[in-house]
């Protein structure tokens, strides 16, 4: 592996999606503009007018077109990407659900932005959380660099034989989406190296006009059931895979993330934080300063929200004294956020030890220094034993 | 936990149409059954065209339907131009060799 260094360039979180997807050369790209993701479509777009980009641009009429096309590519066994955001995720939703029972490997960018009603176009992680039963993968990543690498390393996931499965790469809107940040983009050729394996696995099946095959069609009763089994199968394998693919990322390129979760500072921690996103890095700096004053507090980063990494996650937190969520979302009909709702779910795991939930973020709203650190103060104050409320919206109680 | 018996070879849900549909048992959703009048039959062929299962079968001088597959949904019968083809309850078929 002779490396090349990369060009390092300052651009957007929108552009990092953009040079991503085009150095994995997709065969089409499909996708319709919706704030904040309008700027990957332009800068696709530019690739391709610049001759970079040679891949067929589809011009679609709205994002339930864009995804019926790519899903229809990956199943006559191209290469697809498609990027969207809050309404225009809903607006795909049914061909959404039929790519992910198709098991056609897109790899999909999704900007995050609060879903309607109340109309706001604005961040926060609503639209991620609502569609997280549909049977894609989605990662969650928290910068510029971290979105150009994560969607290499989604086509290695999605194409890869075992898995098979249509893979999301989400980032906050507003926050990483219009945040220049410097990036190294790879060199082409490096990218072509790395995903060169896929071309030494087993074709998978494919629309072949000489051996007409239907996909999707009608299926009841027990041939449904089975496909539903391989579908979780699929899933379960994605998990060890994605931690697979992102080592091997480190190792040829010298920059990995934790594959399912970013543990930070978690080894020794008594109190261990919860979050996902743009949340990261000011979470970090709290952390390094409660550290500073001798408070033993860790810090997760979520980065698989589908499949959950229980395994993962009940290795990092067993023994934990207390754990606190920050979700930038809300999960209807639980009072809480989602991703505090799912860890609830690994009590039986990890222990039943304090865990709360703290809701912040909501319509750019931000996720303060203040914000987290009164959240690691709660956190720390139940592990002493002190009452503690389970659910707190940090902004409604400044 | 393992498949004991596999239904398709497939990761997903392909079918191909020389082999096992992938579980169409459209044909015990019947309650009644067209019944076709080889005598008035005159091998058109548009009851294989209108049927939305495409199950009537190409008897090379009439058609009749697949009942593995035949719905019952009477499209047949309805199109017929010759009146050739009787829905008739399934009720009358009860003492028959149990055809689905």
């Amino acid at each position: 592996m002779k490396l090349r260094k990369g060009e390092v360039k300052v651009i957007t979180g929108n552009a990092a999606a953009a040079y991503g997807a085009m150095l994995c050369r997709p065969d089409v790209v499909a996708s319709y503009p919706i704030t904040p993701q309008s700027e990957v479509v332009e800068q696709l777009s530019r690739f391709h007018a610049d001759g970079i980009l040679d891949a067929e641009m589809v011009e679609v009429e709205g994002e339930n077109s864009a995804m019926n096309i790519v899903a229809a590519t990956t199943l006559a066994g191209g290469r697809a990407f498609t990027a969207t955001s809050s309404a225009g995720l809903a607006f795909m939703f049914d061909a959404f659900l039929m790519t992910a029972g198709y098991r056609a490997p897109v790899v999909m960018v999704n900007v995050n932005r609060e879903l309607t009603s109340i109309f706001s176009v604005s961040g926060g992680q609503q639209d991620i959380m609502t569609v997280r039963n549909a049977g894609w993968v989605q990662i969650s990543v928290e910068n510029c660099q971290e979105i150009l690498d994560s969607i290499i390393m989604a086509f290695r996931l999605a194409e890869d034989i075992e898995i098979q499965l249509p893979v999301m790469v989400c980032y906050d809107g507003f926050y990483v989406s219009f945040l220049a940040e410097a990036v190294e983009i790879p060199a082409r050729e490096d990218v072509d190296q790395f995903l060169a394996p896929l071309k030494l696995q087993p074709e998978r099946t494919k629309l072949d006009p000489e051996r007409p095959l239907g996909c999707g069609t009608h299926g009841i009763l027990r041939g449904f059931m089975e496909l539903r089994y391989k579908h979780c199968a699929a899933l379960e394998r994605a998990k060890r895979k994605l931690d697979e693919i992102d080592q091997e990322f480190g190792k040829f390129f010298g920059r990995s993330y934790g594959g399912q979760i970013e543990e930070y500072r978690t080894k020794d921690a008594e109190i261990v934080v919860l979050t996902t996103g743009s949340a990261m890095g000011t979470a970090r700096t709290v952390v390094d300063a409660k550290r500073a004053e001798g408070m033993k507090v860790g810090l997760i980063k979520l980065r698989m929200l589908r499949p959950f990494p229980r395994e993962r996650l009940t290795q990092a937190l067993k023994g934990k004294k207390a754990v606190g969520v920050i979700d930038r979302s809300v999960c209807f009909g639980w009072n809480c956020g989602p991703m505090y709702m799912e860890l609830r779910a690994l009590c039986p795991d990890i222990g039943f030890v304090p865990m709360m939930s703290f809701i912040d973020g909501l319509a750019n709203m931000d996720i303060s220094i203040p914000h987290i650190e009164r959240a690691i103060n709660d956190v720390y104050a139940a592990s002493q034993g002190k009452p503690y409320q389970e659910v707190t919206w940090i902004p409604l109680e400044e | 936990m393992v498949i004991i018996r596999e239904f398709t070879k497939y990761e997903a849900g392909w079918s191909d149409a020389d082999e096992l549909l992938l579980c169409l048992d459209t044909g015990s959703w019947r309650t009644q059954r067209p019944v076709v009048d080889k005598e008035k039959c005159n091998y058109c062929g548009l009851c294989a065209l209108y049927c939305p299962p495409q199950c009537m079968v190409n008897m090379k001088d009439y058609f009749t339907p697949n009942l593995d597959f035949c719905k019952g949904c009477g499209i047949c019968a309805k199109e017929c131009p010759r009146g050739a083809i009787t829905m008739v309850a399934e009720g009358e078929f009860a003492n028959e060799v149990a055809k689905r």
